[in-house]
């Protein structure tokens, strides 16, 4: 490769993944029907020989390949933003390890990014997926939108356009790179859903297993903290600490009074406990958001609130 | 050349009220005879209004140069009135920064006589609609009590601060910044960083074009902020000395439960309940001074931020 290529396509590789040149050829010949110039960076997070052996090959044959290794599995957002830091293209998509959608709908997406958005993400659209798994899907998008003020239907999907200049602002750790476009719009980046086809090898093995959807509430968790707590934890955790507290100072003021007007004694009464119990919590509470908001306070010049599309002058 | 004067103006949809606006500012600061700028930002207005401000830099182009230039900074989308004031501080190259309303309900002849008042030795002026045009329920009698109490808590004494015409030298806007909806509390913050401020008495005209964006929603927010803001005053320059005295507070509530088991113990009774709340107390106190001390390393990570004045 001797110049820059247009778009780099970063894959990161988990447990979950189908024939590596299956995928690489599928959206390969249809980059290049779209004549666009591209390379392909695998990022390989834990142990898959022959993923990667597949890769080598295609390698050896000369097609634009990059294959980074980690050491142990450190998750896809890690894998993510490893690929970001080595693409070299100004654009970049992102795929799944396994094929999720048709690979002739990649131009809607381009169409998409050329119409002006800087981030294109995708819909999978009619899905496929067995009917449990797409009632779970909607409950969790749709708390996700009411929660975020969003209006995304599948942030699961893996393939995304966006540019480099966009994503460099953003880093991504542990699940976070499923929110991306959530932080993006928060951020004023321009991000527009598109609908695209789903393939078959989308909806096959799926087993429905507890864990996902214990991961499904965290992941809602997560992101609840993060919406609430970033910006104003004062108000979140100041209206907690209050509402514990508050009962218990009630609790201790009642005691108090029973004791010093009335002789009822103290010493034998968990009541008392209780009251001293929701005093200590509610401290807890509002210290931390206290902190909270003094931390914000002193990075606040660094946190840009806004985000200008142009200076008229 | 550098301008004297910046005017930050944060528009919302005001198609019907740029034009006049612009109009009437541009006049009113070439009497001023300083250079000077107009930064309009515009918070992702839904109609006319970036198409007329277009116009209106086209315009001032084509027209032989006066003292000052009008730059009109497009937000992505709608990000809401403090982000946009902030993001014209940000850009703001002038000595002194002036903010003002959209909406034409400040008058842009009172520019004089807060460079006036500034140049007494003031670092804010800020602006007091004396005489309020606004919907006495919804608008003007919240804003006398979120007034009052911003007054009584945050310590600065001036009748108004929502009023968005306000002057600052560029060092206080500079030092203190907004997050959220602060922008009505600079004020407070810039006395909490040591400003002088002062305030004039302004006209305030009645709404001509379009809608007000405002409504009564906002006074629990307001009330939410002024906590934030009392605490924010308070705590940042002394964490360790605020959380430390709560501490104490416990401390001695603890000590005076671990008194009672004693002489409970002497009288030849267990205090099981006295015992157990003394010991949760100097929990709470071991915590409470472990937040401050965190406090304070925060803190001091930063550099402390004080307007330096001449």
């Amino acid at each position: 490769m001797s110049d820059t290529p247009q778009v780099s396509v970063v894959v990161p590789i988990s447990e979950r993944h189908d024939r590596m040149d299956k995928l690489y050829s599928i959206y390969a010949a249809e980059l290049r029907e779209m004549k666009q110039s591209f390379e392909f960076i695998f990022v390989v997070d834990g142990a898959f020989p022959l993923a990667v052996d597949a890769l080598k090959k295609l390698q050896s044959e000369g097609e634009p390949i990059r294959i980074i290794q980690f050491a142990r599995s450190f998750g896809e957002s890690m894998a993510l933003m490893e690929g970001f830091r080595q693409a070299k293209g100004e654009l970049i998509l992102t795929l799944a390890s396994y094929i999720q959608i048709e690979p002739k709908d990649l131009h809607k997406v381009f169409d998409a990014y050329n119409a002006g958005h800087d981030m294109v993400i995708t819909r999978r659209y009619p899905r496929k997926d067995p009917l449990i798994n797409r009632i779970q899907a909607s409950i969790y998008h749709y708390v996700i939108r009411k929660l975020t003020n969003t209006s995304f239907r599948d942030i699961t999907s893996g393939m995304r356009l966006i540019s480099r200049k966009v994503l460099s602002e953003f880093v991504l750790y542990g699940d976070l790179h499923r929110f991306l476009p959530i932080f993006a719009f928060q951020r004023g980046v321009n991000v527009r859903e598109i609908k695209v086809g789903q393939r078959k090898e989308d909806t096959q093995v799926r087993v429905v297993n507890a864990g996902a959807y214990v991961r499904r509430l965290l992941d809602i968790l997560t992101l609840f903290f993060l919406v609430k707590f970033t910006k104003k934890p004062l108000r979140f955790f100041g209206l907690i600490g209050v509402g514990l507290g508050l009962p218990g100072v009630l609790i201790i003021a009642y005691l108090g009074v029973l004791r010093l007007f009335y002789g009822v004694g103290l010493a034998d009464r968990p009541f008392l406990l209780m009251g001293i119990l929701l005093l200590v919590f509610g401290f807890h509470l509002f210290s931390v958001g206290l902190i909270g908001e003094l931390i914000i306070y002193c990075h606040s010049r660094e946190v840009l609130d806004y985000r200008v599309k142009k200076i008229i002058e | 050349m550098e301008p004297y004067l910046s005017i930050v103006i944060p528009v919302f949809d005001e198609e019907e009220n740029v034009g006049p606006l612009c109009d009437e500012l541009c006049e009113v600061l070439e009497s001023v005879d300083r250079p000077f700028e107009v930064i309009v930002v515009n918070d992702g207005s839904r109609d006319e209004t970036l198409a007329r401000l277009q116009a209106i830099v086209d315009e001032r182009k084509a027209q032989p140069a006066g003292q000052g230039t009008i730059r009109v900074v497009c937000f992505s989308r709608n990000f809401g009135q403090t982000p946009a004031m902030q993001a014209g501080f940000d850009l703001a190259r002038g000595e002194i920064v002036i903010s003002m309303d959209g909406d034409l309900q400040n008058d842009p002849h009172d520019i004089p006589r807060l460079l006036e008042k500034l140049n007494e030795g003031y670092d804010v002026v800020s602006g007091w609609r004396k005489d309020r045009q606004d919907n006495a329920v919804t608008r003007t009698f919240p804003s006398r009590i979120a007034n009052w109490m911003i007054s009584q808590i945050a310590s600065v004494a001036i009748h108004d601060n929502g009023c968005s015409l306000k002057a600052y030298r560029s060092s206080v806007v500079k030092t203190v910044s907004l997050y959220s909806d602060m922008h009505r509390f600079i004020p407070a913050l810039a006395t909490s960083v040591g400003a002088r401020v002062g305030e004039i008495v302004v006209n305030h005209r009645p709404r001509e074009h379009g809608q007000s964006k405002y409504g009564l929603t906002r006074i629990w927010k307001v009330l939410l902020d002024l906590i934030t803001i009392r605490m924010l005053i308070h705590f940042y320059y002394r964490p360790l000395f605020w959380f430390a005295g709560l501490g104490f507070a416990s401390f001695v509530g603890g000590l005076a439960f671990a008194l009672a088991s004693v002489v409970l113990y002497m009288q030849g009774e267990v205090g099981l309940m006295f015992l157990t709340s003394s010991l949760l107390l100097f929990s709470l106190t071991m915590t409470l001074v472990s937040w401050g001390l965190l406090g304070e390393f925060f803190v001091r990570l930063k550099k402390k931020r004080t307007v330096t004045m001449i």
